[in-house]
């Protein structure tokens, strides 16, 4: 049923998927050009070693290759990426840049690493040529494990350095010895967090094309920030800006890693297309991107809280390791968000947080939806989980003596964000959004009836309630253009990309409200530079936030030029006039002018114009917000165990959240719903496994396990919506809010089902595996107890 | 992936050692070698074509070199192996035993680490690709060995 206007807040159907869906939206493998060829990569099987030669005389002397480059090759164009964000400013910070290069030149530090570039007539070729090089390798012993990567005499990673040690961060608020002084109860454990695949279902692809006679380069690229990469480009090859266009059309997926700059793929097709002045294209293949595609998530954490017998946090300190691989070009976001999302909706006066990054020759690491947040939130519930069970506290109650209240905004955490920026959360009201939580997943009556039931039943079915916040919508800024055609049509460009959030609807919806059109009348172009070539990419959630304001203030200005040119045209003050149905009215009366006429009237083929008269009905307009906004949110599980098989059924999931204003509900459920699979998938099922040569043993998804349709349950949301100050629309990010908390929530539910046996989570991913040896140990530990009992 | 096993050939020990450093019999025993060529002492070069789940006839450049000779007792091989789907690297020690039959017990022990594509897409089958090809070829060294004792 069509809805609106307006249509702020309204379900709105997505502008999108009638190409999606009828298999017409172009996505690069879709690229086709006359003459194109086709690019494989050698890459490096070992994890860490010294290149001794790389022969390719026998892969050119195939048939259909045409040109085999190396590292050699690439003369003054080799060059370490650069880094893409420097550290942010805090006191003692150490860190080392390390950022990865386009071609292996003298040493490999992960597998997959790219050592030469295949280009020729069609992939088969390219892939066949691969077997034709000659890689001469002296396998140098490999850094896995974190801790021992740190180890006096561990194999060097990057030799110009004294240890495999990237960075090293203490951030403090308060006086955590304070704390720790006052307290009545320390918890402490270890808690792992391994690493996972972003597995997106279109894997990276790029295809290039140079025109020579105009001397310009287009650019397809499966990237999340076209602009960036347009710039950066234009740079190493020595274009001017103007010379390169990126076009980054429907992309499968992003999660971040595409965001990545500049994966050697990506530099290095349109280098070679200039020199062979031919279309090229690579596509990623499945394989490629378990090695080639950057990931996230090992950390290890040491971590205490120190509280009152009354159950109330003093105070946090956390000692972790993080795992940045092979390089480092994302800078330190990661291990900031978990250092600052640790905190979470929680009064903590005292915190020490540090942390170091660690080398590892594994693939690199980047942010992955959630990025680190995860870590943080799960660190901090389950403290207070292991808290609540030491101190005989209702585990909801606990989180409700803690939660910030809304007298204490904007809450100032006296560390520094991701951002570069103090960590302030703007606004929020936790305690109902906590409360609403645990009423509609119907905690009390499950905790006094329902539980007692079923485990005497001998069913083992537990619930779990975990609090988040999610730091979303930071700049710099975004800009948009609006204009409106001639035909009536308005057509709105930005320059983030779209990997499938729904930006052509919610941005439209912000600019048909704006101006009184239908929201199918407004096409939406993101992601190609030729159209909006100002902007920094789609991350940290933040595309409905920064983009989707700078699409309102646009449509504002173009609004007033409609008000000025129609109150000339139709002889009323302005105050007089609506934007209505897509044309302007004069209220009261049955004077009206449609947009499109008004369109052409502003831009007249002869006559005189008012000097300084802009033409058209188009404006541009930039948004940057002072600091990021604040999400917030409460999910709450059901889940039972066969204790047999392992096995885990969700029974329910819920997720109450605030995420400001919402745009289209529709489309912030569907970001909800896949955030909470991907959650899912990253606390029970996906794992990548390195041998400790730092092979990765399971990269394929016949090894590598992601949720299926049945693994995911339906998910039941709740909005509240707290407005954020920092826009005029009052928005939040909400792309990461589905699996950030999913994890700490697992682990809470997995222990509550498992009580009788004792059974304690500190790591995530867990698998059915794992969770396996977990009961076993526990009926083990059980069956002692009993016996030890039996026999007093 | 550590593979070790024991296994028994019906014959004397000094005949198993033999038949152990031939390579045209060994070309011919273990599955999947399309060529073994002794080129100096205690070195062989070959290539075999292995297949481990998706990775079908994938092909594999292989050096031996033999060491630690004991006649007849013992010796280990240094195995690496090059390909285009990856690698594989490793050292296997063999030691035999005679016991009246004769019968000869062999005893392997083998650490073998495989690198690269088909390690990732491998993994959950190389082990028992291993076992399998290493029971195809002791089988089939068996065979040959009966072949020579009758003649």
């Amino acid at each position: 049923m069509p809805v609106g206007p307006p249509y702020l807040s309204a379900r709105v159907l997505r502008n999108e998927d009638a190409r999606l869906l009828t298999g017409r939206a172009l996505f690069v493998d879709d690229v086709q050009l006359p003459g194109m060829l086709h690019v494989a990569f050698v890459r490096s099987d070992y994890a860490h070693g010294r290149l001794k030669s790389v022969d390719t005389s026998a892969a050119l002397a195939r048939p259909g290759v045409v040109a085999v480059y190396t590292a050699a090759d690439l003369g003054t164009f080799w060059k370490p990426g650069p880094l893409l964000v420097p550290p942010p400013p805090i006191s003692g910070l150490v860190f080392h840049a390390c950022t990865q290069v386009p071609l292996a030149k003298d040493k490999v530090r992960h597998v997959g690493e790219p050592i030469a570039m295949i280009v020729a007539d069609s992939r088969y070729i390219a892939e066949d040529a691969i077997r034709d090089v000659i890689v001469e390798i002296e396998p140098l012993d490999a850094v896995v494990n974190l801790e021992k990567a740190l180890l006096p005499g561990a194999p060097i990673i990057h030799e110009h350095l004294a240890s495999n040690a990237a960075a090293h961060v203490v951030q403090r608020k308060g006086d955590y010895a304070v704390a720790r002084g006052k307290a009545d109860l320390i918890v402490s454990r270890r808690f792992l967090y391994d690493r996972g695949a972003s597995a997106p279902i279109e894997n990276r692809a790029v295809a290039v094309e140079w025109d020579p006679r105009a001397e310009e380069l287009t650019i397809w690229d499966t990237t999340q920030a076209p602009i960036p990469i347009r710039n950066g480009l234009a740079k190493m090859l020595g274009l001017l800006e103007s010379q390169v266009n990126v076009i980054a059309p429907f992309v499968g997926g992003g999660f971040g890693p595409k965001i990545m700059m500049f994966y050697p793929e990506e530099q290095l097709l349109p280098w070679a297309a200039m020199r062979l002045r031919r279309p090229l294209k690579w596509t990623e293949d499945r394989q490629e991107n378990f090695y080639a595609t950057t990931q996230e998530r090992g950390q290890v954490h040491d971590a205490e809280m120190a509280l009152t017998k009354d159950g109330k946090v003093l105070g946090v300190r956390d000692i972790f390791l993080f795992d940045t691989g092979a390089y480092d070009p994302y800078g330190l976001t990661i291990p900031i968000n978990t250092q600052c999302t640790l905190l979470g909706p929680y009064e903590i006066e005292h915190y020490e947080s540090e942390f170091t990054a660690v080398f590892t020759n594994k693939t690199i690491v980047t942010p992955v939806r959630g990025a680190g947040r995860q870590h943080g939130v799960f660190v901090s519930e389950r403290l207070l989980d292991l808290s609540a069970r030491q101190l005989g506290i209702d585990p909801v109650e606990i989180r409700k003596r803690n939660l910030l209240r809304p007298d204490q905004f904007p809450h100032n955490h006296d560390i520094m964000f991701q951002d570069s920026a103090p960590l302030i959360y703007d606004s929020g009201d936790y305690l109902p959004t906590l409360e609403k939580a645990a009423e509609l997943i119907g905690y009390d009556e499950f905790r006094r009836d329902a539980q007692p039931r079923l485990r005497r039943e001998g069913r083992h079915v537990g619930i779990g309630i975990a609090c988040y916040v999610e730091g979303t919508g930071i700049g710099p800024y975004e800009g948009a253009r609006v204009t409106v055609e001639p035909s009536g049509k308005v057509r709105v460009a930005t320059g983030v990309g779209t990997q499938g959030q729904g930006h052509m609807t919610v941005f439209a919806q912000l600019v048909a409200d704006a101006l009184g059109v239908s929201v199918e009348d407004v096409r939406v172009v993101t992601g190609d530079t030729r159209e909006f070539h100002w902007g920094t990419g789609t991350f940290a959630s933040r595309g409905a936030v920064v983009a989707g304001s700078a699409c309102h203030a646009a449509a504002m200005l173009v609004r007033e030029k409609i008000l000025t040119l129609a109150s000339t045209v139709l002889e009323a003050p302005k105050e007089t006039l609506d934007l209505k149905g897509g044309r302007v009215l004069v209220r009261g009366t049955d004077r009206a002018i449609a947009l499109g006429e008004l369109a052409a009237q502003a831009n007249p083929l002869r006559g005189a114009v008012i000097p300084g008269t802009e033409p058209g009905l188009e404006s541009t307009a930039y948004f940057g917000p002072d600091r990021g906004s604040t999400a917030s949110g409460v999910h709450a599980i059901i889940l039972e165990i066969d204790v047999d098989t392992a096995t885990v059924n969700i029974k329910r999931y819920l997720v109450a959240h605030d995420c400001g204003t919402i745009i289209n509900p529709l489309i912030v459920e569907g970001q909800i719903h896949g955030g909470v699979a991907q959650g899912i998938g990253n606390a029970f099922y996906e794992q990548l496994h390195y041998d400790e040569q730092g092979q990765l043993m399971n990269a394929s998804f016949m090894d590598y396990l992601i949720p299926t349709a049945t693994d995911v349950p339906p998910i039941e949301t709740w909005h509240r919506e707290t407005r954020s100050p920092f826009n005029p629309i009052g928005l939040k990010g909400v792309g990461e809010a589905g699996c950030i908390p999913t994890g700490a929530l697992f682990a809470q539910a997995v222990e509550d089902a498992l009580a009788d046996l004792g059974v304690e989570i500190t790591e995530i991913p867990l698998s059915p595996n794992r969770l396996f040896e977990l009961i076993d140990a526990g009926r083990a530990a059980r069956a002692a107890r009993e016996a030890g009992a039996s026999a007093k | 992936m550590i593979l070790n096993g024991t296994f028994t050939f019906n014959g004397p020990r000094a005949a198993v050692w033999d038949l152990l450093q031939d390579p045209t019999v060994l070309a011919k025993a273990l599955p999947g070698t399309k060529t073994l060529t002794r080129t100096s002492e205690d070195h062989y070069e070959g290539v075999m074509k292995v297949s481990v789940g998706p990775m079908t006839a994938a092909e594999f450049k292989v050096k031996v070199l033999l060491k630690d000779k004991i006649e007849p007792e013992k010796f280990a091989m240094h195995i690496d192996g090059k390909g285009g789907v990856g690698f594989t690297s490793g050292i296997a020690t063999i030691t035999l035993e005679e016991f009246p039959g004769p019968v000869t017990l062999m005893n392997y022990t083998s650490d073998v680490q495989i690198g690269g594509r088909i390690a990732g897409v491998g993994q959950r089958l190389l082990e028992s690709v291993g076992k399998m090809m290493t029971k195809q070829a002791l089988d089939a060294l068996n065979h040959e060995l009966q072949s020579r004792l009758k003649t």
